[in-house]
């Protein structure tokens, strides 16, 4: 059971982007992936959500190979993401936004929907219960009719969270969660992250605050030029001297 | 709301004359076209400019099979309905794969290849000199009992078009247009939700053809010029994307304005250009939101902003409902 | 089966001058726009009104329709391109440019009238000249001509050079200090010059018709996509191709499937090679 990067690589025009990368996010875990600018931690992120196809290795979540199925066969397999800049529908409401995270779970096709046949009604009811109740969860309930485009920007992250809890996910991939946020609020955040690890969610945390990476995660991957640097427990990380010349500095 | 049906219904009786009737019935059989392609292009951003050619399709099926082989005008408005839906399909699965531009281009092609196949198949369609179309028989044979079943029509049309659009797939369509990579990532099967809207938008455009030949009485070619394809889809850009009410009123006062304003008339598709610009440059949600503009505006909401704060337990109740 | 030919090369050179126009203004701004069969079509019609109704010579005639033209094609930029480019809605840019479109067509339909008038004698010749005749080989110099223009000025002069440099990377070429709004309203008006110098040497092959906007602005399209979005040699082979199984098919099955077969043509090349003859395959980032 584990969402895995088998010694994936791919480059662009001839420049390696990650050369033989491993990654394993077990379920109930917080794995946190660091490393500086360009070392490949957003193109990693994107090959397990489809963008982007390996030139080698293997993409499996819980012993399917997903390598080469497109970005909308991920969120069936159980694999939600946020994004860095957040993707939300400006015109729909904050409730809208959130069921439409439950996409996956819909089993009503679009003559049911036409109809408003009673199991369409009854499976929209019930995504828009499970919504309001993760939207709650987040913190966002008291705006919940609130069009997307007029939230702050904390709301925003806070929402696509929702959204990508929204279908019941195994593994969500969370792509710089933390970035703007203000002190109180990323405490906010580590303690929904804390949440998701207790309902056996396994959570990848791409962030650049690693102050926020150590305090809240059980593991961690460096990343560096395409290759990973070192893994283990923060604070073997934190410690690991390449880790500390290519990245904490001193 | 139940005062606008109430209309509706009573129209026949509060028309003074057969035109007003005639102008009622021809806004039905528009807005049943446009209600569906209102989901293609209001909801899901597919900008489709030549639906007209799937109008024709429906009027020449109805006109072929009530009037040349004397079917059935319901079984025939059945058949008009599907034959724009497979239509659609074949319009849909080659061209909907292509980005926004290569679309609309194919649209276009696609009425003028329907009008150059009508005029090359004289034997069928009649050519250029067209085909008279029956009408429905008692009790519809009347322009108020006409009236009525186009009535009928729209209205099922507008109950389908809005089921979809408050629900899942109307979620679904709006991610398509305004951000296909959030769909992708929630699951939302890109190709399969324009496809089977398209589909959809064929459909009531061969249920309008039908029923816009049968109170035209006769067509011909020269009825599916490419202009009513272009009024079609400025009705729902000037009504706003992603509402259902404001391209009905698009439709309504698009229809009845020429021919309440003898000068618009005479500039003709030159007002809906220039209509369509203004929209496009001034305010690109539609007329309807002029309303929303104006009161923000003169009355502005302030969004109270409130500190996020999480509540955990509550947020472990949502997913442990969920973990096995 | 000659004649099929050279009307087929005729009709395709008009194809490749409107498939050069959208190159142009898509060089610099990354839109197609529905009026650019429009610019031919102002061509063809400013031509015949100014020698057939106002009696000018034949060069005013011509500057004056270039020049109605250059006015479209800036017209097109500062109405339909310039304030919507600002706004990152990708779908704006089809609208305000179809709206215009429209607007060009009817207010040249209800000023000139809705019916094909005949083109004047641009250059004195004899009827009987048949496949010499000056309708055939007027489209074919002036679109290679455009071509050969066109590379040049690309390659020889510094507007040329800021044109590619914008069209690699508009933003980049803005933080380096180009001006890109003038460069972008540059284009366009030569786009409109070229469109309209095309309608008018094209004008007794076409006539001089206010539909024949639309029609062009498709076929014109079908060419570019044909040949490959943004290579001008794709352009020249792809309105040559379409011209030729235009006429060859109307030749071979009769005219009355010509627009059937040209979508069938694109729907082939699309299927086969998605980014045209000459194309470059574009790399999608996310």
């Amino acid at each position: 059971m584990s969402l895995a990067a088998q010694a994936v690589s791919r480059s662009f025009g001839g420049v390696a982007a990650l050369s033989r990368v491993d990654l394993e996010l077990v379920p109930g875990e917080i794995h946190g992936l660091i490393g500086p600018n360009g070392s490949g931690k957003t193109t990693l992120l994107n090959l397990l959500c489809g963008y982007y196809r390996p030139d080698e290795g293997r993409i499996l979540a819980d012993s399917v190979d997903l390598t080469a199925a497109p970005v909308e066969r991920r969120a069936p397999a159980g694999v939600a993401r946020s994004f860095q800049t957040p993707r939300l529908l400006p015109t729909l409401s904050v409730l809208d936004n959130a069921m439409l995270g439950g996409w996956r779970e819909l089993r009503s096709g679009f003559v049911a929907s036409a109809l408003a046949l009673p199991g369409a009604r009854a499976e929209d009811a019930r995504l828009r219960e499970r919504a309001t109740e993760l939207l709650h969860g987040v913190g966002l309930g008291r705006v919940l009719g609130r069009a997307a485009g007029h939230l702050e920007h904390a709301e925003q992250r806070f929402l696509e969270i929702a959204r990508a809890l929204a279908a019941g996910p195994r593994y969500v991939l969370l792509d710089e969660p933390a970035g703007g946020l203000t002190g109180a609020e990323i405490a906010h955040l580590g303690g929904i992250l804390g949440v998701l690890r207790g309902a056996g969610i396994g959570v990848l945390l791409v962030e650049h605050h690693t102050d926020f990476v150590f305090r809240v995660c059980d593991r961690v991957t460096t990343l560096d030029l395409g290759r990973v640097l070192a893994r283990g427990t923060p604070a073997e990380v934190r410690s690991d001297a390449e880790v500390i010349r290519v990245y904490l500095g001193a | 709301m139940l005062a606008g049906a109430l209309f509706l219904i009573g129209l026949p009786l509060l028309a003074q004359d057969e035109y007003q009737l005639h102008l009622a019935c021809l806004i039905g059989c528009y807005w049943i076209l446009i209600a569906g392609l209102n989901l293609a292009v209001g909801y899901t951003g597919q900008l489709s400019i030549g639906h007209v050619g799937l109008l024709a399709i429906g009027a020449y099926v109805f006109a072929i099979l009530a009037g040349r082989n004397g079917v059935n005008p319901y079984l025939a408005l059945g058949a008009a309905g599907g034959m724009g839906g497979l239509c659609g399909l074949l319009l849909g699965l080659p061209s909907l794969r292509l980005p926004g531009f290569y679309f609309a281009m194919s649209t276009l092609a696609f009425a003028l290849i329907v009008s150059e196949l009508i005029l090359a198949q004289g034997g069928l369609t009649g050519g250029g000199v067209g085909l008279a179309v029956p009408g429905f028989p008692k009790p519809v044979d009347t322009p108020a009992g006409f009236y009525c079943l186009v009535l009928a029509v729209s209205a099922v049309v507008s109950l389908l078009a809005w089921n979809v659009a408050r629900h899942m797939w109307g979620r679904a369509l709006i991610a398509v247009r305004d951000s296909a990579v959030a769909a992708a990532a929630v699951g939302v099967p890109l190709f399969r939700l324009k496809l089977t809207v398209f589909v959809f938008s064929g459909v009531t455009a061969g249920l309008a053809g039908a029923l816009f030949a049968s109170l035209q009485s006769y067509i011909t070619p020269d009825t599916f010029v490419f202009d009513l394809g272009l009024f079609f889809f400025v009705c729902i850009i000037i009504g706003g994307r992603g509402s259902i009410l404001g391209p009905f009123l698009g439709t309504v006062v698009l229809t009845v304005l020429p021919e309440a304003v003898a000068p618009l008339a005479r500039l003709g598709n030159f007002f809906y250009g220039l209509l369509l610009l203004m929209v496009v440059l001034l305010l690109p949600e539609g007329i309807g939101r002029l309303v929303s503009v104006l009161r923000e505006r003169f009355w502005p909401v302030r969004l109270e902003s409130v500190a996020v704060a999480p509540d955990l337990p509550r947020l472990a109740r949502a997913l442990g409902h969920k973990q096995p | 089966m000659l004649a099929a030919l050279v009307t087929g090369i005729a009709t395709g050179a008009v194809y490749a001058a409107v498939a050069l126009a959208y190159n142009l203004m898509f060089s610099t701004s990354k839109v197609l726009s529905v009026t650019t069969g429009h610019l031919c079509m102002l061509g063809g019609v400013l031509g015949a009104w100014a020698m057939g109704n106002a009696h000018l010579p034949m060069p005013v005639a011509l500057a004056l329709a270039v020049a109605g033209g250059g006015l479209a094609g800036w017209i097109t930029d500062v109405v339909a391109i310039r304030r919507v480019l600002a706004r990152s809605d990708e779908h704006l840019w089809l609208l305000s440019t179809l709206a215009l479109a429209t607007m060009l067509q009817q207010a040249v339909g209800l000023w000139w009238g809705t019916e094909p008038k005949p083109f004047p004698r641009l250059l004195a010749q004899d009827f009987g000249a048949g496949l010499g005749d000056q309708k055939y080989w007027l489209p074919v110099v002036v679109a290679a001509a455009a071509a050969l223009g066109l590379e040049l000025f690309y390659r020889r002069t510094l507007y040329g050079k800021l044109f590619l440099a914008m069209s690699e990377d508009a933003f980049a070429a803005r933080a380096r200090g180009i001006p890109t709004d003038r460069i972008r309203s540059l284009s366009y008006v030569m786009a409109g010059m070229l469109g309209a110098l095309a309608g008018f040497a094209a004008g007794q092959l076409t006539f001089a018709f206010f539909a024949l906007g639309l029609t062009l602005t498709l076929n014109g399209f079908i060419a570019l996509a044909v040949g490959g979005l943004g290579s001008n040699r794709g352009a020249l082979a792809g309105g040559l191709a379409l011209g030729l199984v235009n006429s060859l098919a109307t030749y071979g099955l009769g005219g009355e499937y010509q627009q059937t077969i040209s979508v069938g043509l694109l729907l082939l090349v699309l299927l086969l090679r998605p980014q045209g003859l000459f194309g470059v395959r574009a790399l999608r980032p996310v």
